[in-house]
């Protein structure tokens, strides 16, 4: 499914955190991992994730903050996706996220939400699988 | 989500996310019939929009220079789309497609429609890419497209082939600003810029490059060479008068027909390449030759004619 076009994926900060490190680290790995992979830069807003997402037409948007602002600025990515009547592009998350958050992100369809120290492995594995139900979507449009 | 004819419609519209979805349609299978239907779809209302192709050695600034271009050239309501080629990794074929970080502010303030489209090492297929990306986003009404690519080899010459204007982009201090004129990217620049003009051997570097012009046999149009600052704005307004120059200039002297030659080139050279690369891929004797050369049974320049000669066959057979 990947093999003419690789799985794209976008990392953001959508909100006021310039914690980036762990973004450049997960940036390298989808890179070795055989991705396309963008980054948002700081402090984009929701808006610019989005817009670039759909400009980009990329398979996930992977989202990261430390700030505890992931229940609003997660939301606020998701919704505008969805207003824009867009379906085929999933939403992962991560960073601090507490546990009692989690099933709150995962019902507006943004899943992993890994914390710290969570093996690249798995993050990879999860992304891939996202952005194969994402890929699926698309493919099945035509 | 949608259909190939309301894609089509959406892209006539300008609508974004048609355009965005044709973009990938386009990526990720160059041959497929919907890809062809697409662009056969939108052909009537190609040919409109000044393709400005920027290009240099990494690390001149090209990035930032287009973001700080942008706001020069959107306006009087001029649509204009960016279009950025990264190279991928060789080894695990990814990239990091980080262009538009330089120049997101500008994007977002005016509008931009910017794609990255990485390079896979196949310079037939990226020019193709970047063609059919060019038509779509030429089809959508976008008034100038921007081209960028590192200027490194010849598939990233071939891609420049498809703008109307290139830019050939340098700074002082790499040491290379000569070699890198040398190396082909001389005679198809209508434009130098030299970057970074507050630094160090800015003026050095625009004079060595006037002295390797003055050498160099050149046409009606006259190959200027622009000193600007992207990150303080000294001289983008000069750059963008003689893009705006050049424009004109190739609009009095546009030839329909070597253009046209142009493009059918490219498209015929990357279907044969891709037919090729299949026929090597699917032909059984191949392995067997791969082995025979491994083993030293044969040198590789024998096994290449083996190869060529099973594939002369299977183009004969299949006629």
């Amino acid at each position: 499914m990947f093999k003419d076009k690789p799985v794209k994926v976008l990392l953001a900060k959508p909100g006021i955190d310039g914690h980036d490190r762990g973004m450049f680290v997960l940036a390298r790995a989808f890179r070795d991992a055989g991705m396309d992979v963008l980054y948002a830069g700081l402090l984009p807003t929701p808006q610019e994730v989005v817009d670039t997402a759909v400009n980009e037409d990329v398979d996930v948007i992977a989202l990261s903050l430390l700030n505890g602002a992931h229940l609003t600025a997660f939301k606020k990515v998701s919704d505008l996706l969805r207003k824009k009547g867009i379906d085929d592009i999933a939403i992962v998350g991560g960073g601090t996220i507490p546990d009692t958050d989690k099933p709150k992100l995962e019902k507006l369809g943004i899943s992993g939400n890994y914390g710290p120290g969570t093996p690249l492995s798995v993050i990879i594995d999860h992304v891939t699988k996202r952005a194969t139900e994402s890929r699926k979507k698309k493919m099945g449009s035509g | 989500m949608s259909d190939t004819e309301t894609l089509v419609r959406g892209i006539l519209d300008g609508d974004r996310i048609s355009v965005s979805r044709a973009i990938s349609v386009i990526e990720n299978d160059l041959y497929s019939d919907r890809a062809l239907r697409i662009l056969e779809g939108i052909n009537p209302r190609t040919g409109n929009a000044h393709v400005i192709g920027i290009t240099g050695p990494p690390g001149v600034g090209k990035s930032t220079l287009i973001g700080a271009m942008v706001p020069r050239i959107a306006v009087d309501d001029r649509k204009v789309a960016v279009v950025a080629i990264d190279a991928s990794s060789p080894f695990s074929k990814g990239s990091i497609l980080g262009n538009r970080i330089r120049m997101q502010e500008s994007l977002t303030r005016h509008g931009i429609f910017m794609r990255s489209l990485s390079s896979r090492g196949l310079s037939g297929g990226l020019s193709f890419s970047a063609l059919g990306t060019i038509k779509i986003l030429d089809a959508a009404g976008f008034d100038t497209i921007i081209l960028e690519t590192v200027g490194s080899g010849q598939a990233d010459l071939d891609v420049m082939l498809l703008a109307s204007t290139i830019v050939v982009v340098l700074a002082p201090g790499l040491g290379d600003e000569i070699q890198a004129i040398k190396a082909g990217i001389m005679e198809i620049a209508h434009i130098f810029v030299v970057n970074k003009l507050d630094r160090e051997g800015a003026f050095q570097a625009i004079k060595d490059i006037e002295d390797v012009l003055a050498t160099a046999s050149q046409g009606e149009w006259k190959v200027p060479v622009i000193g600007v600052s992207a990150s303080n704005g000294d001289g983008l307004d000069d750059l963008n008068s003689a893009i705006g120059k050049h424009a004109e200039y190739q609009a009095r002297h546009r030839d329909r027909r070597s253009s046209v030659r142009m493009e059918l080139n490219l498209i015929v050279e990357s279907e044969i390449m891709k037919a090729l690369r299949n026929a090597i891929e699917e032909d059984s004797r191949v392995t067997g030759i791969i082995d025979d050369v491994s083993s030293g049974a044969r040198d590789p320049f024998q096994g290449s004619r083996m190869i060529m000669g099973a594939l002369s066959q299977r183009i004969a057979g299949k006629k």
